[in-house]
């Protein structure tokens, strides 16, 4: 079984181990630290810093161009305008590094449509069953979608309205 | 009400077991008899055989479609392709699955489609992700190519040009910025020539359409 890489980014460090650890301890999956052009390794701590402005997206693209990951978990704060900025950004220069995104209970679903409009091939609930994450990262791996049923009537509607 | 449309009563049998206690149910064997009851009854599903004589494929379901535009489809079939299938959803079916479906199963794709959920395979939903980013796409290009237009406006023809998106007369124009009607009536010349339009509706849309109503940005020169 071909290794998947993964990166998280979410600036709730309890969040962010919570999920490391659930993708860990899985066979065939590898959590990305925040590895620099120069070969050192940092702390999870440097991760991607995804609740900076748009002056830093640039930053954060190129990280994960360093990076590389097959998978990025974002957390979507949609108060954030510079989080459908990267999306966009990240789905332009790295196609081949799919995003899933990861809310909370506030979040509306049009902010989701519009997060999954720029490009995130999926969309989980950070409570969500952990068994539910590694089989996301599985199908998104393999070309496919991870959005619910409802989602997806609510985006047909969307692109035939 | 769930109307069940196939010439086959086996199939109508087995799906009247999955569903029959989610609505009242009524069975049709044929295409017209499909039509009429579409308009007679209108009922919220149909489960429709896509192997009915005389059923046209897409167009034949959209012609369907037409008849009580509330009710979602749900297409039944033996085999067929992807992009059948996929075509089938861009008429705007909301579920497609095997004819020979379980009655179990079938009560589920029925409930969740009730529910406004679409049921469609994993392997094929990647295409409406791709149509919605697509579409998307080629919005922000319009939009930025609108407001680039739009960025070469001076202030007060940008003024002038969203009033006129407004729906404000030359006369309305004048009285609220204190200017002549004549030199409304210069303004939007000149604007009308920086953004290759002929009339005031076309005017109306592209500022319409390139501004969302909090948006402050767009200042002119």
């Amino acid at each position: 079984m071909q290794t998947v890489t993964v990166a998280i980014a979410d600036a709730d460090l309890g969040r962010r181990n919570k999920l490391e650890q659930i993708l860990q301890g899985e066979q065939g999956i590898e959590v990305l630290t925040n590895v620099l052009s120069n070969g050192s390794s940092v702390t999870s701590n440097d991760q991607p810093r995804l609740h900076a402005g748009m002056v830093e997206v640039e930053d954060i693209i190129a990280r994960i161009g360093h990076l590389r990951p097959r998978i990025l978990f974002i957390h979507l704060d949609p108060s954030n305008e510079a989080n459908f900025a990267l999306l966009e950004a990240l789905h332009r220069e790295y196609p081949e590094t799919f995003v899933v995104l990861l809310t909370d209970k506030s979040i509306h679903e049009e902010h989701v449509i519009q997060a999954l409009a720029n490009g995130a091939r999926g969309c989980l609930s950070h409570e969500a069953d952990p068994f539910h994450f590694l089989k996301a990262v599985r199908v998104v791996d393999r070309g496919e979608i991870w959005v619910t049923r409802r989602m997806l009537g609510k985006i047909m509607d969307k692109v035939l309205h | 009400m769930i109307l069940l449309a196939s010439s086959s009563q086996d199939d109508l049998y087995r799906w009247e077991r999955g569903v029959h206690s989610l609505a009242p149910v009524f069975c049709s064997t044929n295409l017209d008899s499909v039509r009429d009851e579409l308009v007679r009854l209108k009922p919220q599903i149909l489960l429709l055989d896509h192997d009915l004589p005389r059923l046209d494929g897409p167009e034949g379901i959209a012609g369907l479609m037409k008849l009580n535009p509330e009710t979602r489809f749900v297409v039944l079939s033996r085999t067929i392709s992807d992009e059948i299938e996929w075509g089938l959803f861009r008429t705007g079916v909301r579920g497609c699955c095997k004819s020979d479906i379980e009655p179990e199963q079938l009560k589920a794709v029925v409930g969740a489609v009730q529910q406004g959920e679409l049921w469609i395979r994993r392997s094929l939903s990647w295409r409406l992700l791709n149509e919605l980013v697509v579409m998307t796409r080629e919005k922000n290009q319009i939009k930025r190519a609108v407001g680039e237009l739009l960025a070469n406006l001076t202030r007060r023809e940008y003024e002038i040009a969203t009033l006129v998106g407004n729906g404000e007369s030359n006369k309305q124009i004048a009285r609220r910025l204190a200017i002549t009607e004549r030199t409304v009536k210069a303004h939007l010349t000149e604007v009308f020539r920086k953004l290759d339009v002929a009339d005031r509706l076309k005017l109306a849309l592209i500022v319409k359409g390139s501004v969302s109503p909090n948006d402050t940005t767009q200042t002119g020169r």
